[in-house]
């Protein structure tokens, strides 16, 4: 766009009005942080919800209820869906929350059995499964709720009236398991409500990801007439049924998202008419001297691209912080949306503030380069 | 000190019609901004604030304390209540207390529809209606025992997200295949309760399959909290707790508190965008007009007296676009229902809401107008007199 040695220039142009610069870039900066917060919100929901061809994981529940605190199914409905051909899996579950409403700090204790816990890809960088059997409140929790509790391995946990011992640590790629503390179903089952023998769902693997529909309808056809009819469908579908309001809210985060790039266009080319308004002068003095049109139309663009990044890079840097310090989870029903800003994010928020750089610049840029030398003299 | 006419001012702002619409529309989007947070916190905050003279008291399961809807109390807890418990408030001998079930259920708008609708169903008695003295019928009649009645909630089409005619008396919701008759509709001003469906709560029983109930709200008479606490730290058995209404709301006023500071920091945010725009073009506005300022100072006029003049120019700007904003605000936002899963209220234009947006207003013209005032008037008179 311009030579490198014509980049001092462009510099001295931005620090020359520090005020107004720092308006700007404080403005840009905060649109910006919106825009990445936002962006990492919808991020999160896609995550969470989107399904994919390779999906083998079905979701059994009690037909015509949400949140966990009404879905009761009788555990011995393992025994008769493990029977249906193309399940390779069963895993009862009960889920206790201390509260189902949508928030930013909701517990969600997963009651698994050993053998459904050995079998689901956790890491643990802290702490064991074994450290798990052995306590009967031993309890392995999610990092993000790890995080954002201050918790350690050793450490007590009371929520929902249930108290647990921290055994581990967990990681997982499943954004589910990450704001969760998975304890002994029996334990649940007895600490919250004595409930023994009643799960709240049942997490089904099948053999071959093409079964999975049919499978769904297989389990429910089998409990249609039960005193407990069921309702299946995929993990993801599962999600996204529970999480309905949050995509409500995201949907209308994302006209948020859209007016912060509208005050970071309005911000960037008011700074820049304001700089060439001023600039009158200089350009009647380079046009003079010899410099082309194209070039300071450039000057003026790469102006306007300059403050953007510059702006966007500030912005984008103290979301990036403030996710990873604040181990955002927006929980719902028991199911989590883990709010991080990742490397796409700013990838993208760099690449958008360039092109509104370029843009905001493009009409001041224009001005400038289109008047006449005389015009701009008789203007000082 | 001599004081330059407010004519001055006022002719001043139509110089730049342009620069006078950039600054009318960003003051407005700031100021909306700054109304919609505050009608969205207190419409939250009002739909949880139970009434003032309200002596209500939930007793439910220990460990549910912050969420009735997980709470499982025995069926019999009503009846142990009032007979070991003396001073709950009765009138013609008839107790207030209400035994309840809060359930979420998916109902459908017809038999064969597909389509989940998610509602807040809370079994009562009459007895609900002497405790939750906010009810109001406003269409049809209570839900009888044994009918599958429901009595709509004024919000609760906003919840299900149906028609409201879908819930108007006459009309039916089906549940696990069982048609219901909707019965009535009610309001109830200042409560979480306008979004439910409530039904006879042997009715509920009978739908979900369940005996117990969620929990049991009473209200006291010559009793105190105390005394119902005592009994259920007495009656371990029955595994109770009691909170009064109040410290529940406040609770679950306080579980939101996130959420609250999120709309906050968003609404900050995008507003501080604004600002800082606005500050930019005031600061082209004054730096243009410094020959201007320094001919006013050589003819008199004090430095105080141009501020206060500059100053009446940004607060002319900023008041107008707080009477646009809360216009526009009170037309487009008043009354918008926020489903919020479990619940649902609306979001409230009011009198908090138009003092917030007064005041930011007012921050707006008297702050924005300092920084560049000061920056012209730092000049000495005849640097100013040649300045271009």
């Amino acid at each position: 766009m311009i030579r490198p040695r014509m980049l001092p220039l462009v510099l001295k142009y931005i620090v020359r009005h520090q005020a107004r610069t720092l308006l700007t870039l404080g403005g840009i900066a905060s649109a910006m942080f919106l825009f990445c917060a936002v962006q990492a919100m919808r991020d999160g929901v896609a995550e969470a919800t989107q399904e994919t061809a390779d999906e083998t994981t079905l979701v059994v529940y009690r037909e015509n209820r949400f949140c966990p605190f009404t879905s009761e199914l009788p555990e011995d409905y393992g025994r008769k869906i493990a029977a249906i051909p193309g399940v390779a899996e069963v895993s009862p579950m009960r889920i206790v929350v201390n509260n189902c409403r949508a928030a930013l700090d909701v517990v969600t204790y997963r009651g698994v059995t050993e053998a459904s816990l050995r079998s689901m890809d956790l890491m643990l960088p802290e702490g064991s499964i074994d450290d798990w059997t052995r306590r009967n409140d031993a309890a392995l929790v999610g990092v993000r709720l790890a995080e954002r509790r201050g918790l350690k391995v050793g450490d007590r946990l009371s929520a929902a009236g249930v108290t647990v011992t921290i055994a581990g640590i967990l990681t997982s790629t499943n954004p589910q398991d990450q704001n969760v503390a998975y304890v002994h179903l029996d334990f649940l089952q007895r600490a919250a409500g004595n409930k023994q023998g009643i799960v709240t769902q049942f997490n089904v693997r099948v053999a071959d990801s093409t079964q999975l529909d049919a499978v769904a309808a297989a389990i429910d056809e089998v409990f249609s007439n039960a005193q407990a009819p069921t309702w299946t469908s995929s993990e993801k579908a599962f999600v996204s049924r529970a999480i309905v309001d949050i995509v409500r809210l995201t949907s209308f985060a994302g006209w948020l998202g859209i007016g912060s790039l509208v005050a970071v266009f309005a911000l960037v080319a008011n700074a820049i008419s304001l700089s060439v308004r001023d600039r009158i002068k200089d350009h009647a003095i380079m046009q003079t001297i010899g410099y082309p049109e194209h070039l300071i139309a450039r000057l003026v663009v790469a102006e306007s691209l300059i403050l953007s990044l510059l702006g966007g890079v500030l912005g984008l840097s103290l979301a990036v912080l403030v996710s990873w310090f604040g181990s955002f989870t927006i929980s719902v029903e028991g199911v989590s949306i883990v709010v991080q800003a990742d490397i796409a994010t700013i990838l993208a928020g760099m690449a958008i503030c360039a092109a509104i750089g370029a843009s905001a610049g493009l009409l001041p840029a224009l001005r400038a380069a289109r008047m006449s030398t005389a015009e701009a003299f008789r203007a000082v | 000190m001599r004081r330059l006419p407010l004519d001055y001012a006022i002719r001043n702002l139509g110089r730049s019609m342009g620069r006078l619409a950039a600054l009318l529309v960003g003051n407005a989007l700031v100021i909306s901004l700054i109304i919609a947070a505050t009608a969205f916190v207190e419409g939250m905050r009002s739909s949880m604030s139970p009434q003032d003279a309200s002596n209500n008291v939930i007793v439910l399961a220990t460990g549910s304390e912050e969420s009735i809807e997980r709470s499982e109390v025995p069926g019999t807890t009503p009846g142990i209540l009032t007979a070991s418990v003396p001073g709950i408030l009765e009138i013609g001998g008839t107790p207030f207390v209400s035994p309840e079930i809060l359930s979420a259920l998916i109902v459908r708008a017809s038999p064969d529809s597909k389509e989940d609708l998610r509602a807040i169903v809370r079994g009562v008695t009459p007895g609900a209606f002497l405790v939750h003295d906010r009810v109001e019928i406003t269409a049809g009649r209570e839900p009888r025992a044994g009918s599958n009645e429901m009595l709509a909630g004024e919000l609760a089409h906003e919840k299900l997200g149906v028609p409201a005619a879908a819930l108007a008396p006459g009309q039916s919701l089906w549940f696990d295949g069982v048609e219901w008759t909707v019965s009535g509709n009610f309001r109830a001003p200042g409560t979480t309760m306008s979004g439910e469906l409530w039904t006879s709560l042997t009715d509920l029983q009978v739908a979900t399959k369940r005996d117990g109930l969620s929990c049991v709200v009473l209200r006291l008479g010559s009793a105190e909290f105390a005394d119902i606490d005592a009994f259920t730290k007495t009656r371990v058995d029955l595994e109770l707790s009691a909170i009064t209404e109040a410290d529940y709301y406040a609770d679950l006023l306080r579980f939101y508190r996130p959420i609250r500071i999120m709309i906050w920091v968003t609404a900050l945010l995008i507003a501080t965008a604004g600002v800082l725009g606005g500050l930019n073009t005031l600061y082209s506005a004054f730096a243009a007009r410094v020959r201007e300022i320094g001919t006013l100072q050589s003819l008199g006029f004090s430095r105080r007296a141009i501020v206060l003049s500059l100053m009446q120019e940004s607060l002319l700007v900023a008041m107008s676009s707080v009477l646009i904003a809360l216009v526009l605000c009170r037309l487009a936002l008043d009354g918008v229902a926020v489903s919020l899963t479990m619940g649902i209220f609306q979001l409230s234009v009011d009198s908090v809401a138009a003092f917030a947006a007064v005041f930011t207003g007012f921050a707006l013209g008297v702050l924005g107008a300092i920084p560049p005032a000061w920056r012209c008037l730092r000049l000495s008179i005849p640097e100013a007199l040649k300045a271009a």
